[in-house]
């Protein structure tokens, strides 16, 4: 099986000990655990490692509006606006029109609203395409589906989300989904778990994770001002 | 780098310099966040918010205040109590705040406007207005929405994660920093996740400790803090 680099500090090497793959290519992964964990700041280093790596993305915000992204983003100096010249990142900003502020599309910037799916998977339609033509190898973050929950019917977000996977690991893409746990019932997040080929949880110390083939990692993590850092781990 | 404003309570700047840099970063609350300020009753949420706000006036940054607890001329006699005189800065236009308390209203200005817990798209119609006319003429300001408790407890949960999404939204786009206050446990277990998922910043108090559970660049602080007569005094990092 192929892999892509994370660009995590400590991932790759901990994934590719013990005769492991790495993070797997064309596969779905969900990033979830309590607020203020970290998961942001992981699907920044995913995609921004990509970027740096001439993979395109499609990054697909619903919590913090595009100039939230890239302030967020900034703080650790990762830089998009080159990207974005490029056009290797495409941006779809599902928040920002409930500002009441006026977004301009363009080329590789699609605004949404948070409270119409449909028109959500139109523009991942041509967000899709508009990266695939770039390579077909390349990533994809959804950050997050917390919003949309508070936002959504829960089994409208699901459809959503099956559609959208299907969608983007049909075209190659390497998917990131983040979710905070406890925002959908229980019986929502086990689905959520159970549509995704791999799970990261991670816990404020931890990071774990565990793919579809039942292969586990496990390490202590902090957040620096070089984003998330893994320490020692170890296979289980 | 991450920008910080001043506080305005005594010693939380101080407990919020950051670590790993030569010490020349000052400390403070992270520009253009939200801050989730949280714990159980009566342990010095509302005179947090009141020395935000003063220490935001008195350095010209203007302020959009939602108060649902206690009525404005309680918080204004409060503030005076405190040696904060708010006078000035309402004939100037610096304090806007809406006033969706129970108690009794003082008259409805420019200012002051008068809304009520139960009727979220009110405070949500007259907050956005207030954003708009405050932003216009100030890169920045402050925001300060005491509590949103009140709120949740009179209306659908989710309807009101909605209205503060919404209203995190504007904030943030239009440059402001804000600080929301909670009862801790007065709501289901998911509704204070989903608060806490939204907030950049999140700060417990329980009337002795101070706890920054999670700030914008910045690891877990705890520090022992007083009630005075001066507003809180938070003491050194233990």
């Amino acid at each position: 099986m192929s892999m892509v680099e994370t660009g995590i500090p400590g991932l790759d090497e901990l994934l590719s000990s013990n005769d492991g793959d790495g993070f797997p290519e064309n596969t779905a992964t969900l990033v979830y655990g309590p607020p203020k964990v970290g998961k942001s700041i992981f699907s920044y280093q995913f995609a921004y490692h990509g970027l740096d790596l001439k993979e395109p993305c499609l990054y697909i915000t619903t919590d913090d509006g595009i100039k939230q992204l890239t302030q967020n983003m900034m703080d650790f100096g990762w830089f998009l606006q080159g990207f974005i010249d490029e056009e290797l990142l495409y941006i779809i900003d599902s928040i920002s029109s409930l500002s009441g502020v006026r977004v301009e599309n363009t080329a590789t910037y699609a605004s949404s609203k948070i409270n119409d799916p449909t028109d959500l998977m139109v523009k991942v339609g041509l967000g899709t395409r508009f990266v695939f033509k770039k390579s077909n190898e390349f990533r994809s973050v959804f950050d997050s589906l917390t919003t949309p929950f508070i936002f959504n019917p829960e089994p409208m977000v699901v459809r959503f989300l099956k559609t959208y996977l299907r969608r983007l690991k049909e075209a190659g893409a390497t998917v990131l989904v983040n979710y905070t746990e406890g925002v959908a019932s229980p019986g929502t997040e086990r689905i959520l778990k159970s549509i995704v080929d791999n799970v990261i949880m991670l816990d404020g110390s931890y990071i774990t994770f565990k793919s579809s083939y039942d292969f586990m990692g496990t390490a202590k993590y902090d957040i620096t001002d070089q984003g998330i850092v893994l320490g020692e781990g170890e296979i289980l | 780098m991450i920008v910080r404003i001043t506080s305005g309570i005594t010693g939380f700047d101080e407990l919020t310099v950051p670590s790993d840099d030569l010490g020349f970063a000052l400390g403070g609350i992270p520009e253009n966040t939200i801050t989730l300020l949280y714990g159980p009753v009566g342990v010095g949420k509302s005179l947090f918010c009141h020395s935000f706000t003063y220490q935001g006036l008195s350095t010209d940054e203007p302020c959009l205040y939602l108060t649902t607890d206690q009525n404005f001329s309680t918080i204004y006699h409060n503030m005076e109590d405190l040696g904060l005189s708010l006078q000035e800065y309402m004939e100037g236009n610096m304090l806007q705040v809406i006033d969706a308390s129970n108690g009794e209203k003082m008259e409805e200005s420019l200012t002051h406007q008068a809304s009520s817990v139960k009727n979220p798209t009110d405070i949500l119609v007259k907050v956005s207005r207030g954003i708009n006319s405050i932003s216009q003429n100030n890169p920045r300001f402050r925001g300060v929405v005491d509590s949103i408790t009140a709120i949740l407890e009179s209306n659908d949960e989710m309807l009101i994660m909605r209205v503060l999404k919404s209203y995190i939204v504007r904030v943030k786009e239009a440059g402001g920093t804000a600080i929301i206050t909670h009862t801790q446990g007065s709501a289901d277990l998911r509704t204070e996740i989903i608060i806490k998922s939204m907030a950049d910043n999140i700060i417990m108090v329980d009337g002795k400790t101070l706890v920054i559970e999670s700030m914008k660049g910045l690891g877990q602080k705890k520090a022992h803090y007083e009630i005075t007569e001066e507003g809180l005094i938070v003491g050194k990092e233990e």
